[in-house]
């Protein structure tokens, strides 16, 4: 589980919660992008809401603020930036203010602020929301101190008075003002009687020390005394008014003060540590900025409704996303990395009730995509993998999840699949071992067989020996998150490789590369296309591309998708593209390709967690690739093929003469997956000399409409689970019979799942017209008596655990 | 009145292979990873051979069974 240090970490790096450019650069914090949002849907009240919320004084503001916002736009060069400040105006004159003023208990720390400039005022406002007792003592009129430094608050458009309303609201928050000499016998008295005080460096300058006496990151002088407001200067030293960064001093200030009085710290948790929100605007049309019809002779633009919402319908609504809207796993759960962590995280520390996060965690491909994306590296294979772990470890992880996976890669490593044979010619130096992976021996049995055979003649012609081994490469059950059971399956290959005299290991799987260089680190693991690049492959294309008619129906041009567990290996990467080459085949590389590439959904046992997320991944990969696909891993060339689009293999190109379906054609379904690899391993040992037992017939003649089958295998049923539940059910005649039609329905247990089959018998055989399937156990069913299942079971119906006697 | 929910068959009239006896609704236990509820079931009255329907396997049982494994 991750702990919170670590959690903070992953967060930090995913930025889709980051303010967008325009609220960090605004002093106020004012929610920019929700704003420019609600007044390009013509909802100005709700707009208005905002600046409401946000804005100390809000009309003096917006008349006077210098809108830094503006000057970080990401719209700047691509129209110009965003009018946020024209828009915030035109907001102001057509709505009321949308804040209701409700009475609150004063609090009891009393507030004194000196001098009426902006940052007086703007820590009054904030203080007086907060119903702080508030006085204001100001020498002059407070108009005139603002209207000295500011004049065109004398020009408010609509010839409104924006100082009096502004004023008018804060007398009704009850602040209070008073009217005194400002000298230093006036702070002392404020400093003994109130319980914080802060001088406005502009309207009370000489009270107040340089700014640079001040600590910057409290704006606290001394003791209970704050400062805050004092005017900028430009580089040759002129003042130079800035009106949003004096009160937003102001606004700092007040912040000091409360905590000053409420004993907490001054600094703790002030300033967020996030990185800036990272947004993508290449391919982003520029859009001129609206020019309003109504200019003021000051220069203020003045939007009507319509020209505002044209102007606010040009903010780009700043957002990162980067890897959200290339990953369709990611769109599918409705979030983004950071949520993603929390939601992660969370699950893990449920102790009672449903676990929702558990399919977020078993969603994921792991295949890193977003990690390469990224700008910070946020990687969800990480999150992912190690939220399995940790399941897995406190045996939490949902049972149906990976199991079928991991059966299949037991099959796919067990006695009747397994082999290890050393070069027939060269058995005693076997300097390299073709691995060819459980899914390429599963789909592409004789390919298998071709290409291990070119590769001794042409490796036994150098005197290296090439010897072969059949099994899954155990990283199943690395993607499961069950580390123990993946040591375990190396230490097998391990022991194997060893007595075959620890060769190099070639390998044609991306997934077996990257779990043997992971689990069997003394070995040298390399991709079989990076050898046979270096080989000269002249033999092995002129003898297959004999078969011309294969050949002529290639594409002309292939799009090359590449294997996410390859996205690093440049090796792999060249040397694929160099062997489509030489077989003359034209390969594109869509945008999306090498580091970048996408997953097809077989990734991280998604296919067996969630097909419908995998598939989703498969459809989103084909429509990005606008050729014929080529692919250099089986698993992404029959996933890809599945979901409606042209896609080869690189061996079609090679050995087009073997190519024995077309691009369009899925892979074998799981049921002859699973026949196929125990069918390569008798071939290949069969033309050893080696005694093969015969293949047990199976349980009975079970006749199956390969539509049907399809269907099946999609919720895990294969045929052999069929077969065995026919067989059973008629072995303890536990079946019942359909009076209308004489369909026996039977059922069998092999293991933690119940599978039902329909069938009925003819002619010495059966025909099955469905099957279905379910885990929990159901007394009476499943080839036991349903009392001796009752009486296996340790809990009650009560939902609890029976009571040990 | 037993407030367990009655599943029958999804389709036809099915009797025991076994002991050529019309099914009937008979309450079952049935349990999923230290959970036990009872539901009826069509179940043979000698034998105790329950059938459990397609629609039940793929539907509510499937739904019961998600929402252990995640408890």
């Amino acid at each position: 589980m991750l702990d919170q240090d670590s959690l903070r970490a992953f967060e930090s790096r995913c930025t889709q919660e980051s303010p967008p450019r325009c609220r960090a650069a605004c002093p106020f914090d004012l929610d920019c992008r929700t704003f420019l949002a609600r007044m390009a849907e013509g909802k100005q009240d709700e707009a208005r809401k905002l600046l409401d919320r946000h804005l100390p004084l809000p009309h003096v503001l917006v008349r006077l603020c210098d809108h830094p916002c503006e000057n970080t736009c990401l719209r700047r060069d691509l129209g110009g930036s965003v009018a946020l400040h024209g828009l915030e105006l035109a907001c102001l004159l057509n709505t009321d203010s949308q804040e209701r003023l409700l009475p609150l208990p004063p609090k009891r720390y009393r507030m004194a602020i000196v001098g009426a400039g902006l940052a007086g005022l703007a820590a009054a406002w904030d203080l007086a929301r907060k119903a702080y007792p508030v006085v204001l003592f100001h020498e002059g009129s407070i108009e005139d101190t603002l209207l000295i430094r500011f004049p065109q608050l004398r020009q408010c458009p609509s010839g409104k008075d924006f100082l009096a309303q502004d004023i008018g609201t804060l007398t009704r928050r009850k602040a209070r003002f008073q009217r005194v000499d400002i000298d230093n016998g006036l702070l002392e008295r404020l400093a003994a009687e109130f319980d914080s005080v802060l001088l406005d460096a502009d309207a009370a300058a000489v009270l107040v020390p340089e700014e640079s006496r001040v600590d910057a990151s409290t704006l606290l002088w001394k003791d209970n005394i704050c400062c805050a407001g004092w005017p900028g200067h430009t580089p040759t030293g002129h003042p130079l008014a800035l009106p949003s960064r004096q009160a937003g001093q102001g606004r700092y200030a007040a912040q000091t003060m409360e905590r000053l009085v409420a004993h907490i710290s001054l600094t703790a948790e002030r300033t967020k540590v996030q990185g800036p929100l990272r947004t993508e605007v290449s391919g982003i049309t520029p859009v001129q900025r609206v020019e309003p019809g109504v200019i003021t002779q000051d220069g203020e633009e003045l939007f009507n409704s319509q020209e505002a919402v044209a102007e606010a319908g040009r903010c780009l609504q700043c957002e990162c996303l980067i890897c959200v809207r290339q990953c369709a796993y990611m769109q599918k759960f409705k979030g983004y990395p950071r949520l993603y962590a929390r939601q992660a995280h969370n699950n893990a520390a449920i102790v009672k009730g449903l676990h929702t996060a558990n399919s977020l965690v078993n969603g994921c491909a792991l295949c890193g995509q977003c990690a390469e994306l990224c700008p910070e590296n946020f990687s969800m294979a990480e999150l992912c993998l190690a939220a399995r772990e940790d399941m897995v470890a406190r045996g939490v992880m949902p049972p149906s999840a990976h199991e079928f996976a991991l059966e299949d890669m037991e099959n796919a490593s067990g006695p009747e699949c397994f082999l290890a044979l050393p070069d027939p010619d060269m058995p005693d130096r076997p300097a390299w071992l073709f691995f060819p992976g459980c899914q390429l021996a599963a789909s592409r049995g004789e390919q298998v067989k071709t290409l291990y055979d070119w590769l001794r003649a042409t490796l036994n012609a150098k005197g290296l020996g090439v010897a072969l081994m059949l099994s899954c490469c155990g990283m199943p059950a690395r993607w499961a998150g069950r580390q123990r059971l993946f040591q375990e399956h190396m230490k097998r290959l391990h022991d194997s490789w060893k007595e075959m005299g620890r060769p190099r290991i070639l390998t044609a799987c991306a997934s077996c590369l990257t779990a043997l260089r992971e689990g069997l680190p003394e070995a040298e693991t390399f991709s079989v296309w990076e050898i046979m690049d270096g080989l000269d492959i002249t033999s092995l294309l002129a003898e297959s591309q004999a078969n011309t008619a294969t050949f002529a129906s290639m594409p002309p041009v292939f799009s090359m998708h590449d294997p996410c567990n390859a996205r690093y290996d440049a090796a792999w990467l060249a040397s694929v593209r160099n062997l489509a080459r030489k077989a003359d085949a034209v390969v594109e590389d869509p945008p999306l390709s090498g580091a970048t590439t996408a997953c097809c959904g077989y990734g991280g046992l998604v296919w067996c967690a969630q097909s419908d997320t995998a598939d989703a991944m498969a459809a989103h990969r084909a429509a990005q690739l606008p050729h014929p696909i080529l692919a250099s891993c089986i698993m992404c060339r029959d996933r890809l093929a599945a979901s409606g689009k042209e896609c080869w293999h690189l061996l079609d190109v090679l050995l087009p003469g073997m190519a024995q379906h077309s691009g369009n054609e899925p892979g074998p379904g799981l049921s002859a997956r699973r026949a196929n690899r125990a069918s390569l391993r008798r071939r290949l040992l069969a033309r050893t000399g080696a005694i093969v037992p015969e293949i047990a017939p199976p349980p009975c003649n079970l006749r199956i409409p390969q539509q049907l089958l399809t269907k099946l295998e999609k919720r895990h049923i294969l045929l052999t689970d069929a077969e065995s539940a026919v067989a059973g059910a008629e072995a303890t005649s536990q079946w019942f019979e359909n009076m209308d039609n004489g369909h026996r329905l039977g059922s069998w247990r092999p293991r933690n799942v119940t599978f039902w089959v329909e069938y009925s018998k003819e002619d010495g055989g059966y025909t099955l017209y469905d099957a279905w399937c379910h885990r929990m156990i159901v007394p009476g069913s499943g080839g036991q008596e349903a009392h001796e299942v009752i009486a296996a079971q340790q809990c009650c119906t009560d939902g609890g655990r029976r009571k040990q006697p | 009145m037993s407030l367990a929910p009655n599943y029958g068959p999804d389709q036809g009239t099915w009797r025991c292979g076994r002991c050529q006896l019309p099914l009937e609704q008979i309450k079952v236990p049935v349990f999923y990873l230290n959970s036990a509820f009872d539901v009826f079931l069509p179940r043979c009255p000698q034998c105790g051979l329950s059938l459990v329907p397609k629609s039940l396997a793929e539907g509510k049982m499937r739904e019961v069974e998600a929402l252990l494994e995640d408890k």
